[in-house]
């Protein structure tokens, strides 16, 4: 055994030499013929052509002895030719399994992308699973997500101070610095967060270049150093090892950089928009001191003393929630601290989603396998005819087998390749559709693990296939190949079985993603639908930051009224108001403590300062009252403007001419109550808001909420012009601005339900057509196959409706079972996503109805080719046939 | 006496056992055949180079390029411990098969 491999080994690697050798042995052979031919008395002429002729050609005895010799390399390279000219000779066969596969193939790595960036690549921090999030989230809530995982900087001192069982614990709070240098005509601002010195060692990372913070950096005064994003310091500082000690020319002050982070180096709370640059965070003065305002805004990380369980430190965490509890009972009311691993807080949010998506893109690969398996079986059998003369001439089984199988992967890995193009064009759409807040969105990349699993698949795809017809030949004779019978025996009626099965599975898995392709869409719609109070269409907004404080130089609000009578007075500008304290559909909002003269209620309640038309620009309608107009001046009477939420709250829907008061704002009447608005989102519920007129305050920031009749890009130019009228470029009160259509802000919202229904959309059209042409096929051939025997019933006066009849009897027995099936599965599966559905319940009877509906139609439709085709044989030519 | 076509699978045991009275080249080993079988044995040349290199793959014949009479190379091959084994274990089956023949065809 082991010299035959030897033996084999050396023909192939010294293939010449061997292939020299062997032609110098038959040349010898020849010469020592010939001479013996001529000592018999032969002529050289004719001793020559005898000693050929004996030999029975040279060049058959060569290949012969290479045949022997070598490994088949050949034989497979020639398959592969081989293979290559039976699928361009069969191109709608070719066609169909190469889309089927692209389109399949082309959905599962672009979805798997996502997958491996969100849930599946382990988070870039040493020893990742010892790091935990810390929270102190309302005892209400169930796990904490977003804003629920934020914590006061009071707490996260005591805890650190208190706590023994973190090696570390630390914090970092959202920010940006905007950054101008000198020459430049537009700032750049630049996702910040600030962190405290320990940040970085606790997520175990170090700087690629420089080094980081030291607790010397959280004292006022030396905090303006920062360490930047490999990003950053390859986009502005064309990766100079040199940027240490240089300055990042931020507006307000100038930071010295001292460290550069690693490329993968990223937050635990990334989104779409990846950090850029670290500063650090420096307590403010009353961190320590828990008074009257609730300020939640630091993420805390910690990192687990060695030997330390989650749970343990839960309950020690909890144990000093527990005392902080007793020394200020009025603030820590009602929180409780929770520990939970980084990993899982980072993912929580979406990791149903993707899970759903993840089985979503299986069930569309299980049909497009099953769907191939069929369209090769059926390929097997009128291939059976070509195989059996192979088998007859004398082709092993190993080589039918490997004729198949070469054939199935180069169509697999072929479709596979096209899939893997088709992905790498639309996982830039994909990532782009991402929701804003989506965490590690700009990781979303085909990477060597998705090329990896694709390749996989494809050739795990490919020897299934190609393994599907052999079975068919196991224990047939050659003969009965050879023939090329269409008469059914048994082994046929077991293919037809397997097709059955075939057919029904794929007719359940279309079930299962067209109902979740119906709920998803209802939900986006049903979302969509959502009166919000407000009309978010045709509004554009600026938001103005100036960036510095006011002072005697700088006036403050003067700028921004004339900008907004500058802007009123606009041709195309139907509307515009100024905001303040945030926008709705934004996500920013700020609550202010009031309390109510005569004290039957006092809390927080979101306020904005806004400009006479503000309700009108919004289209928020006025319930009672009035509305705020130019009367309302700085020395008018001090108002205030509530939403029926809050009038119902506070005052029991009668809130007219009641009074309240805000230690910032005084005491104000209320004048006006207007309609709720949806201020955080069609999902979220409304909640009670407070208007006060924006002359009433000193607010200096605000957003220009224009209601525009033109074409947003005509306007933009001369909005423009106004802006900088005002806020001169380079004058006393630089400005930032953010430009949006308030519509953009909604499609934030409602990005993941958008991105969902599009996707589930998408993979249930797939699964359906997919599925349809899986039905056609096997109708197609069931009618084949029985052409003789329709033929027969036709001849002996059987009407051609019955023979459709029977067809499409078949059809509805497999098309009925898979609709149960499919049902089924999808009524269990759909109870897992129902906390990502909107309006509509998991078991709807409508989406239901009109899933079964379509599947019916679309089975009709596959089914009608084959009954037509039945109907229509022609009894001569199907008798004649054989 | 007319020629006889070999039987299949005979082949290798008539090169195995030319093989064990020395080594020899291929055209040698022809000659020698037809020779033994007072010519009555034709062994087909184009057969045989296939089935040496067949015997080799199996470990039955060793091979080697050596020179020969008349300043060529030749491939000259040598019979293994496992090739003897192999003619021993065939020529007793081969006797066993032919005695059998006769017993029928003669009626013994």
């Amino acid at each position: 055994m082991v010299h035959r491999v030897v033996a084999r080994i050396r023909g192939l690697m010294h293939r010449s030499q061997a292939a020299a050798e062997h032609d110098e042995e038959l040349e010898f052979h020849i010469e020592q013929e010939i001479a013996a031919n001529v000592a018999r008395g032969m002529s050289a002429f004719e001793a020559r052509r005898v000693a050929l002729a004996a030999l029975g050609g040279v060049t058959q005895t060569k290949e012969s002895v290479r045949d022997i010799r070598s490994v088949r390399v050949d034989a497979i390279w020639q398959d592969a030719r081989h293979a290559f000219r039976a699928l361009i000779a069969a191109p709608s066969f070719s066609g169909v399994v190469l889309a089927v596969l692209m389109l399949s193939v082309g959905a599962s790595v672009s979805v798997f992308s996502i997958v491996d960036a969100v849930i599946l690549r382990p988070l870039p921090y040493a020893q990742p699973d010892r790091l935990v999030a810390l929270s102190e989230p309302e005892r209400t809530n169930g796990f904490p997500t977003g804003n629920d995982l934020l914590v006061s900087p009071q707490e996260f001192f005591d805890w650190r101070e208190r706590q023994d069982v973190f090696a570390g614990l630390a914090a970092s709070a959202w920010g940006e610095i905007t950054i101008k240098a000198p020459g430049e005509d537009f700032p750049e601002r630049l996702p910040t967060r600030s962190v405290t010195a320990n940040y970085f060692e606790v997520l175990g990372r170090t700087p690629l270049v420089g080094r980081s913070f030291t607790t010397e950096n959280e004292v006022a005064g030396r905090q303006h150093v920062a360490v930047i994003s490999h990003q950053l310091w390859l986009r502005r500082f064309a990766g100079d090892r040199n940027v240490i000690g240089s300055q990042l020319p931020g507006q307000l002050a100038a930071f010295e950089i001292i460290g550069v982070m690693p490329p993968d180096f990223r937050d635990p709370d990334d989104t779409a928009e990846a950090v850029q640059v670290w500063i650090p965070f420096v307590p403010p003065s009353d961190a320590r001191i828990r008074g009257n305002d609730f300020g939640y805004y630091l993420r805390v990380v910690a990192r687990l003393r060695d030997r330390v369980s989650v749970a343990s430190a839960q309950s020690r965490m909890s144990g000093i929630m527990k005392d902080l509890a007793v020394e200020y009972p009025r603030w820590i009311e009602g929180r409780v601290a929770r520990v939970e691993s980084l990993d899982s807080t980072v993912t929580r949010a979406v990791r149903t989603w993707m899970l759903m998506l993840l089985g979503a893109v299986c069930c569309v690969l299980l049909i497009a396998t099953v769907n191939l398996a069929n369209l090769m079986l059926a390929r097997g059998m009128a291939r059976r005819q070509e195989l059996g003369v192979r088998a007859a001439l004398g082709a092993s089984r190993a080589a039918l087998v490997r004729v198949l199988l070469v054939e199935s992967i180069m169509l697999s890995v072929s479709g596979a390749a096209l899939g893997a193009g088709l992905a790498w064009m639309s996982v830039g759409y994909v990532r782009a559709s991402l929701p804003a807040d989506f965490p590690h969105a700009a990781d979303v990349a085909i990477n060597l693990r998705v090329l990896a699993m694709t390749m996989g698949v494809a050739v795990a795809i490919g020897v299934a296939l190609g393994l599907a017809p052999v079975r068919q030949f196991v224990g047939a004779t050659t003969a009965r190949f050879a023939v090329g019978s269409q008469r059914a025996s048994s082994a046929d009626r077991g293919a037809v079985r397997v097709r059955g099965w075939l057919v029904i599975a794929e007719v359940a898995l279309a079930v299962v993603l067209l109902v979740g392709a119906a709920l998803f869409v209802t939900s986006f719609v049903r979302v969509t639908r959502i009166d919000l109070g407000l009309d978010h269409r045709n509004v554009l907004t600026l938001r103005l930051r100036p960036l510095v404080r006011p002072t005697d130089a700088n006036p403050g609000q003067a700028p921004l009224l004339r900008t907004l009578d500058r802007v009123r007075s606009i041709p195309g500008v139907e509307l515009a108001a100024l905001g303040g304290n945030g926008l709705p559909l934004r996500g920013d909002l700020l609550t202010e403590d009031f309390s109510i003269p005569g004290g039957v209620a006092d809390g927080d309640i979101a306020l904005n300062q806004v400009s006479p038309d503000y309700f009108r620009t919004l289209r928020i309608p006025l319930r009672r009252g009035r509305a705020f107009t130019d009367a309302d001046t700085e020395k008018s009477q001090a108002v205030v403007i509530l939403n029926e939420h809050a009038a119902r709250r506070f005052f029991a829907g009668n809130a007219l001419g009641k009074t309240m008061r805000w230690k910032r704002y005084g005491e104000r009447t209320v004048v006006g109550v207007v309609g709720d608005i949806h201020y955080d989102g069609p999902e979220e519920p409304t909640r009670p808001q407070a208007f006060i007129p924006i002359v009433q305050t000193k607010t200096s920031a605000a957003t220009l909420i224009i209601r525009t009749r033109a074409e947003t890009n005509n306007v933009l130019p001369i909005i423009g012009q106004a802006i900088s009228a005002e806020y001169p470029p380079g004058g006393v009160a630089p400005l930032h601005i953010d430009v949006q259509p308030l519509g953009h802000y909604f499609g934030e919202l409602v990005a993941q339900r958008r991105v969902n229904m599009r996707l589930l959309g998408l993979f249930g059209l797939l699964g359906a057509g997919v599925a349809l042409v899986g039905i056609y096929g096997v109708l197609a051939y069931l009618v084949a196959q029985r052409t003789r025997e329709i033929g027969i019933r036709l001849a002996l006066g059987a009407r051609p409706l019955v023979i459709v009849r029977s067809v499409l009897a078949l059809t509805g027995r497999y098309v009925a079972a898979g609709l149960f099936a499919g049902t089924l599965m999808a009524w269990m599966l759909s109870t897992l996503v129902r906390g990502l559905l909107f309006g509509v319940q998991p078991h709807d009877p409508a989406v239901y109805f009109l899933v079964l509906i379509t599947v019916c139609g679309l089975a009709a439709l596959a089914a009608l080719v084959p009954a037509r085709r039945a109907a229509s044989v022609d009894p001569i030519v199907a008798l004649r046939c054989e | 006496m007319p020629k006889t076509d070999l039987l299949q699978g005979t082949l290798d045991l008539l090169i195995l056992r030319i093989l064990a009275l020395g080594p020899n080249h291929g055209w040698g080993i022809s000659t020698r055949i037809r020779q033994m079988s007072k010519e009555g044995l034709n062994a087909s040349q184009g057969s045989l180079y296939p089935a040496l290199h067949r015997l080799e793959l199996n470990g039955d014949v060793r091979s080697a390029m050596k020179p020969s009479e008349n300043n060529r190379r030749s491939r000259v091959y040598t019979i293994t411990a496992a090739g003897r084994r192999r003619l021993e274990a065939e020529t007793q089956s081969w006797e066993q098969f032919a005695l059998s023949m006769k017993r029928v065809l003669l009626g013994e």
